[in-house]
Parts: C-alpha cells; sequence; structure tokens
C-alpha cells in the first residue's frame, strides 16, 4: 500500500506537470485538444492524489508501523478521529492533504466552468496545476509521507494529547482549505492578466469561491481560538503566535478585498489593487502554511532546522514576480473609468476601510516576520511581543469598527446633508445612550466605553438599514412587514448577508473586549471542604475522583474515552452569588504511552461570563489541591458571533434573485444566437 | 480622465498613512526582545541596548525540576548544551513542561542571578512534533 501510494504521487505529478504545459500551448496555440487534454490531466491527477491520501489513511488504520509516518504520529491505541486526523499531524501528510484539497478545488472549477469562461480557462488551469504541481514535487522529493522504516516498531509513537481534541481535528482542515481556496481567484486573476480579459468576468466567477474561502479560513481561526481555550489551560485563545498571525494576515487582505470589489462592480476603480489584493492574499496563504509547516520562527535559529525552507522561498519568490510583472505589464489597460470624487461617500468609507485592512495585515506580517528578517540582517533573532499587536490592532479595530457603523448611511457618490441627518439619529443615539450606560453601570475601563458603544453603533445601523429597506418595499409594493423583509433580503443576498457578517463580528468585538477588559484570576490551595472565590463565583472543594468514574467522563464529554488515559480530577461545587450553579471538574489526563499528562479544564459557560477552572496539582500527603480560577466575561459570545458570521456567508453566497436573471438573460442570447 | 481622487482624500488618505506609521513605530520600539540560547544570553547580559528582558531558548536539565506543593509553577534549570540557567517560573505551567523538553522563557535576571520568567512555552522533548502551535502558558 505504500508503495501505491508513492506511485500515485509520481503519475500525478507528471499529469499536472503536463496540464501546465499542455494548457499553456494549447491557449497560445488556440488548440482545442491540448486544453481538454489538460484538464483531463487536472481531474485524474486529483484521482491519484486522492487515491494516495487514501492508502495513507490505510496505512495509518492497518497499524503499519514500517512506514515512518505512521509510526510517529499514530499508535495502536489512538481512537478512530483521530486515526482519520493522523494524516495531518505532520509535515509530510499536511502537505499531501494540503494539494489533496488543492486539486478538489481544481477539479470543481473546471467542472462548473467546462462550458464557460473558455477565454480564461487555459490560464486557470495552468496557474491551478503549476501550484499543484509545486506541491506533487514537494510530497514526492522533499517530505515523502510514504518513506519505510528498515525496522518497523512494535508501536507506534501516537499523536500529542493535546491535539486529541475534536476541534483540534477539524482546525488544520479549515485553515487549509481556507488557505487553498484562495488559490481560486488568484488562478482567475492571473488569467485576466494573461488573457488581457480584464472585465468583471474574474472576480464574479470566483465571487463565491472568496467568500468561501474568506470564511473558512474565518472559521478555522476561531476553532483554533476555541481548541486554544479549552485544551490548553491558560484562560486565553489568542496569543500572537506566529502560527495564529500566519493564518489571520490573509484573512485580512481577503476581507479587503470582499470590499473593495464592489467599488470596481460599481465604479469600474480601484481595478489594480483588487488585482493585487488577490495576489497578495495567495502569497500570503502560501507563507501561511509555511510558517505553519516549518516552524520557522518559533525556534532560536531557523535557517539550519528547515529543509522544506528554501524551497517555498523560491516558489513564493517566483510566483510574486510572475504576477507582479503581469499586473505591470497589463497597467495601462488597468486604468480607472471613474474618480473619487467626495470625501462623504460610501466610495470613500470603502477606501479607508482597505487602507486600514491592508496596514493591519503589514503589522502583523511585520510583527510576525520581524525575528526572521533582524537573524537575516543582524545575526540575532529579535522578537515582538504580544503588546505591539495590541497596540496597534485596537486603533485600527476601532477606526474599522466606526467605518461599518457609518458606511450603510452614506450614500454612493455623494450624500446629501439632509439624508445623513435623517439616517444618522437613531445609531447616534443608541451610541450615546449605550456609551451612558456603561458609565452609569460603573464601566471605568476608556477601550471597553468606546468598543462596547461603537459596536452598538454599528448594529443600529445595521438593524436600521433592514428596518428602511424594508419599509420603502413595503411603500412600493404594499407588502406587510415580515413579507417585505424576506423579499428584501432575497433580492440581495449578498448586501443583506454582509449586513448580517459585520453584526456577527460586532458580537465578536464584543466578546474580545469583555473578555480581556474584564478578566479575573485566583489562585488557591485548599483542603476538602474549604472554597476560594473569583467575581461572584465562589468554589468549595469536595473531593477529588478518578476514572473510571462515570461523572468524571461524562463532565468531560468533549474528550474521547481513551483506553490508555488515566484521569484524576477535583470535584468543586461551585456558587454564584450564594446560589448553587453546578459542579466543576477540573483534572488531569495521564497518558501511559508517552508518560505524558495533559491538563483538562473545566468550565461553567454561560452568555454573561465563564468561570473557567484548572487544577495545577494534588498533593495527596496534605490532601491539598492547588487551583486556579479565570472569570472570563463575556467570551461566549465570540464564538455565538462566528456561528452569526457563517450564517451570514452562507446567505452571501446563495444565488441572488438578480443572478438568476441575469443568467437567464444571457442564457437565453445564448440560445438565439445559436438558433440564428 | 484626471487624477483619480480628489484633493480632500488624497489628504486625508496621506494624514492616515503617517498616522498609522507614528503608531506602528512607537508600538514597535516598544516590544523588541532578543531571543537567545542560554549560551548567548549569559555573553550578553549586561551589555545589551535591548533593556532586560530577554527570550531564552534551550531545554529543561532532567531532574532538575522543582514543584512546591501549594504553589504556582516551578523552579528548574534549562540549558543548551553547554552553559546553564536557573529560572523560576511563577504561573501554571504547560503539560509539554517536562524533564528535556524544549523550553522558551521570557523574562528578566532577577537579584539572586536566577532568571524570573514571565512567560514559559514549551515544546514536548523528540517523538512529538509539537503541530501547529507549541502549547502556551501565559
Amino acid at each position: 500500500m505504500p508503495d501505491f501510494g508513492t506511485l500515485c504521487l509520481l503519475i500525478a505529478l507528471a499529469c499536472t506537470g503536463w496540464a501546465v504545459i499542455a494548457s499553456y500551448n494549447g491557449w497560445r496555440a488556440r488548440s482545442g485538444e491540448l486544453i481538454l487534454s489538460a484538464e483531463r490531466a487536472v481531474y485524474a491527477a486529483w484521482a491519484l492524489v486522492a487515491l494516495a491520501v487514501l492508502s495513507l489513511e490505510y496505512c495509518i488504520f492497518q497499524d503499519r508501523f514500517d512506514v515512518e509516518y505512521v509510526a510517529s504520529y499514530s499508535n495502536r491505541a489512538l481512537p478512530r478521529l483521530y486515526k482519520v486526523a493522523a494524516l495531518w499531524a505532520g509535515q509530510s501528510g499536511s502537505i499531501l492533504f494540503w494539494l489533496f484539497i488543492l486539486l478538489s478545488y481544481a477539479a470543481l472549477v473546471l467542472l462548473l466552468n467546462r462550458r464557460r469562461n473558455r477565454l480564461l480557462m487555459p490560464i486557470v488551469t495552468t496557474t491551478l496545476s503549476f501550484v499543484a504541481t509545486f506541491f506533487l514535487l514537494l510530497v514526492n522529493f522533499m517530505t515523502r509521507p510514504f518513506v519505510r522504516l528498515a525496522v518497523a516498531p512494535p508501536d507506534g509513537g501516537g499523536m500529542n494529547p493535546q491535539l486529541q481534541n475534536p476541534f483540534m481535528a477539524i482546525h488544520p482542515p479549515c485553515l487549509y482549505a481556507g488557505y487553498v481556496g484562495l488559490t481560486v481567484p488568484f488562478a482567475f486573476a492571473i488569467a485576466a492578466l494573461a488573457t488581457g480579459s480584464l472585465n468583471e468576468t474574474w472576480f464574479r466567477t470566483t465571487r463565491r469561491f472568496t467568500i468561501l474561502s474568506w470564511f473558512i479560513l474565518g472559521t478555522g481561526i476561531l476553532l483554533g481560538g476555541w481548541w486554544a481555550y479549552v485544551e490548553l489551560g491558560w484562560g486565553g485563545y489568542w496569543a500572537w503566535d506566529p502560527v495564529e498571525n500566519a493564518s489571520l494576515i490573509p484573512w485580512l487582505t481577503c476581507t479587503a478585498f470582499l470590499h473593495s470589489v464592489m467599488i470596481e462592480e460599481r465604479k469600474k476603480m480601484l481595478r489594480v489593487w483588487n488585482l493585487a489584493l488577490v495576489i497578495m492574499s495567495f502569497e500570503l496563504a502560501i507563507l501561511g502554511t509555511f510558517i505553519t509547516r516549518s516552524g520557522v520562527i518559533s525556534s532560536v535559529h531557523s535557517f539550519t532546522k528547515s529543509d522544506v525552507g528554501p524551497v517555498f522561498a523560491g516558489f513564493l519568490g517566483l510566483s510574486v514576480l510572475v504576477s507582479v510583472g503581469l499586473l505591470i505589464y497589463r497597467l495601462p489597460d488597468l486604468k480607472s473609468e471613474n474618480r473619487l470624487d467626495s470625501f462623504v461617500s460610501r466610495e470613500s468609507t470603502f477606501l479607508f476601510n482597505n487602507l486600514l485592512l491592508v496596514g493591519a495585515a503589514f503589522a502583523v506580517l511585520w510583527g510576525t516576520l520581524f525575528p526572521i528578517l533582524s537573524e537575516a540582517v543582524r545575526g540575532v533573532k529579535i522578537t515582538v511581543g504580544p503588546p505591539f499587536f495590541n497596540e496597534i490592532m485596537v486603533p485600527i479595530a476601532f477606526g474599522l469598527i466606526t467605518l461599518a457603523g457609518i458606511c450603510p448611511i452614506i450614500a454612493w457618490r455623494r450624500a446629501t446633508p439632509r439624508k445623513l441627518l435623517e439616517r444618522i439619529q437613531v445609531p447616534f443615539w443608541s451610541l450615546l445612550g449605550g456609551a451612558l450606560a456603561l458609565i452609569l453601570g460603573g464601566v471605568r475601563d476608556v477601550y471597553a466605553i468606546v468598543s462596547f458603544s461603537l459596536c452598538v453603533f454599528v448594529i443600529a445601523t445595521t438593524v436600521m438599514e433592514f428596518y428602511w429597506g424594508a419599509r420603502a418595499r413595503q411603500k412600493a409594493t404594499g407588502e406587510r412587514a415580515l413579507a417585505a423583509l424576506r423579499s428584501l433580503v432575497d433580492r440581495n443576498k449578498r448586501r443583506y448577508g454582509g449586513f448580517i457578517v459585520h453584526m456577527g463580528v460586532m458580537l465578536i468585538i464584543i466578546g474580545i473586549t469583555g473578555s480581556s477588559a474584564f478578566k479575573q484570576d485566583r489562585t488557591a490551595s485548599l483542603k476538602r471542604g474549604e472554597s476560594f472565590s473569583v467575581g461572584p463565583y465562589t468554589m468549595r472543594f469536595e473531593d477529588m475522583v478518578s476514572s473510571p468514574d462515570p461523572g468524571a467522563a461524562a463532565h468531560h464529554g468533549d474528550e474521547t474515552p481513551n483506553q490508555n488515559s488515566e484521569f484524576q480530577g477535583a470535584r468543586l461545587a461551585v456558587f454564584r452569588g450564594g446560589r448553587p450553579a453546578g459542579m466543576l471538574v477540573p483534572g488531569q489526563n495521564f497518558y501511559s504511552a508517552g508518560q505524558t499528562t495533559s491538563t483538562e479544564v473545566d468550565i461553567l459557560h454561560s452568555l454573561r461570563e465563564d468561570l473557567y477552572l484548572i487544577l495545577i496539582g494534588f498533593d495527596p500527603r496534605e490532601g491539598r489541591a492547588t487551583l486556579k480560577a479565570y472569570l472570563n466575561p463575556l467570551i461566549n459570545w465570540i464564538w455565538i458571533g462566528g456561528a452569526v458570521v457563517i450564517a451570514g456567508a452562507w446567505l452571501a453566497m446563495l444565488p441572488d434573485l438578480r443572478d438568476r436573471k441575469r443568467e437567464a438573460e444571457s442564457r437565453l442570447r445564448e440560445a438565439e444566437r445559436n438558433a440564428a | 480622465m484626471a487624477k483619480p481622487f480628489s484633493m480632500k482624500i488624497a489628504v486625508s488618505v496621506i494624514f492616515l498613512v503617517a498616522g498609522f506609521a507614528v503608531l506602528f513605530g512607537v508600538g514597535f520600539k516598544g516590544n523588541l526582545v532578543y531571543y537567545l540560547t542560554v549560551s548567548e544570553y549569559l555573553k550578553k547580559s549586561g551589555t545589551s541596548d535591548l533593556g532586560e528582558n530577554f527570550r531564552i531558548n534551550g531545554n529543561v536539565v532532567p531532574g532538575s525540576i522543582e514543584k512546591r506543593s501549594g504553589v504556582l509553577g516551578a523552579r528548574f534549570v534549562m540549558t543548551d548544551g553547554s552553559n546553564r540557567l536557573p529560572v523560576l517560573y511563577a504561573k501554571e505551567t504547560p503539560d509539554t513542561f517536562v524533564d528535556g523538553s524544549e523550553v522558551v522563557v521570557e523574562g528578566s535576571m532577577g537579584a539572586d542571578g536566577i532568571f524570573a520568567a514571565h512567560t514559559l512555552l514549551a515544546k514536548c522533548p523528540s517523538k512529538y512534533e509539537a503541530q501547529n502551535r507549541a502549547a502556551t502558558a501565559r
């Protein structure tokens, strides 16, 4: 089976290599035969890589420890879910998986466009297969997943217990699917540049792919945060770690693109900028994959450690060179057809939104890469701490939130003062009311007051946007309120989906603000019957429990029962304001394989706050348990906001009534042409 | 086609970029930390232009971890193979912090000659590639 996988990858490499050459030459020579053969080669490569993925999974499930990868990342006792996840637990497996997702996207794009966009498709095929060829070269010659060991160990090393969490199992696939998805708009942008057909086709065709990868990447980031929160046991969810940053940067540039592309659609402006954003997002996604996989930044002396480093750098350099070269070559054809005339117009809010987002992306990128740069230039690694990121991102975030609130109120082109005044009433008073309520309620943290009231402002403008729209429709058609609202949203799903996304983001910001400005923690060492408190909570240490204790096991519902681990925990009765609020059992899992322990935090969730308990240690001689409690106000609004964002993004991806009409019209025209 | 932007917008863009540059410069300058191995640190400490705060990488000397019951954190010795550095970390330690694991500490030298760390990151020894991110404790 391992040899079969190796063979599949080798043939797949030949396929994508052929696809690059055939598709490009087919485009040059206008040869339909070559183009078609290239497309078939992509489908074949997809099937072959799928087979390779399956054979690696087969080796994992069959406990084939003669395969080095299986011996390193799996073992006999690993639960089934994590055997699937072992595919992306190590470097070579995750690059293989990355490749599989890329080819899946490529095959899907080719399938969807087999009768459309024939002008662009040959170069789209070339670009996608070129990227695939690079990753195939990696898995064939650099980090090979099917390397055999001379002597197979009796059991494998197993998966890091911290990764044995359902969220960790789906977090990497999400990130990868997001990263890889950005290749699709990139391929279309390159095709538009190469062929010179620079109209709106390229971004209209890829709109759904872009929103899809944007929201998958965002979901991946949130899942990573959730995993860190429930698994790592330090009470937080984001640490400005290089790997986290690597996923945030392309997400920021992609967010900028999703906004500025609307300006291009409406006004035929910012055309170079949009192409540049798509190219940047793709390159940053590749960079992100590289940072995630190679660990160049976290190690003190990076250049000696990673062997894929130079290869990735070469690929990045080459793709930047080609894309920027093409962009410069086409500059004369990319003149703006309009002029940004008014300062107070929706266009200008989009412009500022883009500057802020790209500025944020740049700051995070700079802070993340600075250790490497300083090592290359001065021979010594200098890191930039989390306070740098916080100091820069907070003001930028405030700017972005304000724009999100103002933007919908301001009209396109030029806003008239009267209309503006009318529209800003409700949001403005909610902003003031919110701020006043916070101050009267005893909140003294200036950042928190600004942040909360700005969020209230945005939510108010957004709700009013639905209200005004529905009312106008009601007047025009005589529909009832709810029906008017439904048809309003139905007619312009992207717009109203986008607004829902905005509201979700505001909830996330509220959660971040609450959990960082008002976080509290307490540590205590308790004997049975003693208690300690944090915020409104009091916790009484009842007893120690150990599994297989059904109560403790049920309590940690997210943990898959694992035969080779043993749980020891402290049971605490929790009271909020004197009233019983439940039972928490924080503890530790001892894994016999590898002699490791993993802290199992226990959390009492509520909309108001989380009580987060960690068992630091237990001294059986004195009967004392050392515990740490965190109070994280409003933190759950981050995850709730995430769900709202997902809902909004789905809505925005659904086909619009307008789209459907346009498509029907174009079909009709085509049919007429054929008949004539 | 004249210039694509009006004067007012150009000016405000310039202001925005300038504001960003100031924010960026100040925030950046104030948060730089040297990242060194144990030996490099022992050679460099005292002579540096970047203040007291350092980030140091090394491995936990097996058997050196001392934890006192009822007290958070640990004392331990870290090494890069040639030199040793005693460290005190007074917060809860991550699960990956065990004998032999690779650690990154950030903090400053205390008056007693023990390095007082306010941040500790640990990676499991050898066979577990600490994937995706090193376990974090803050």
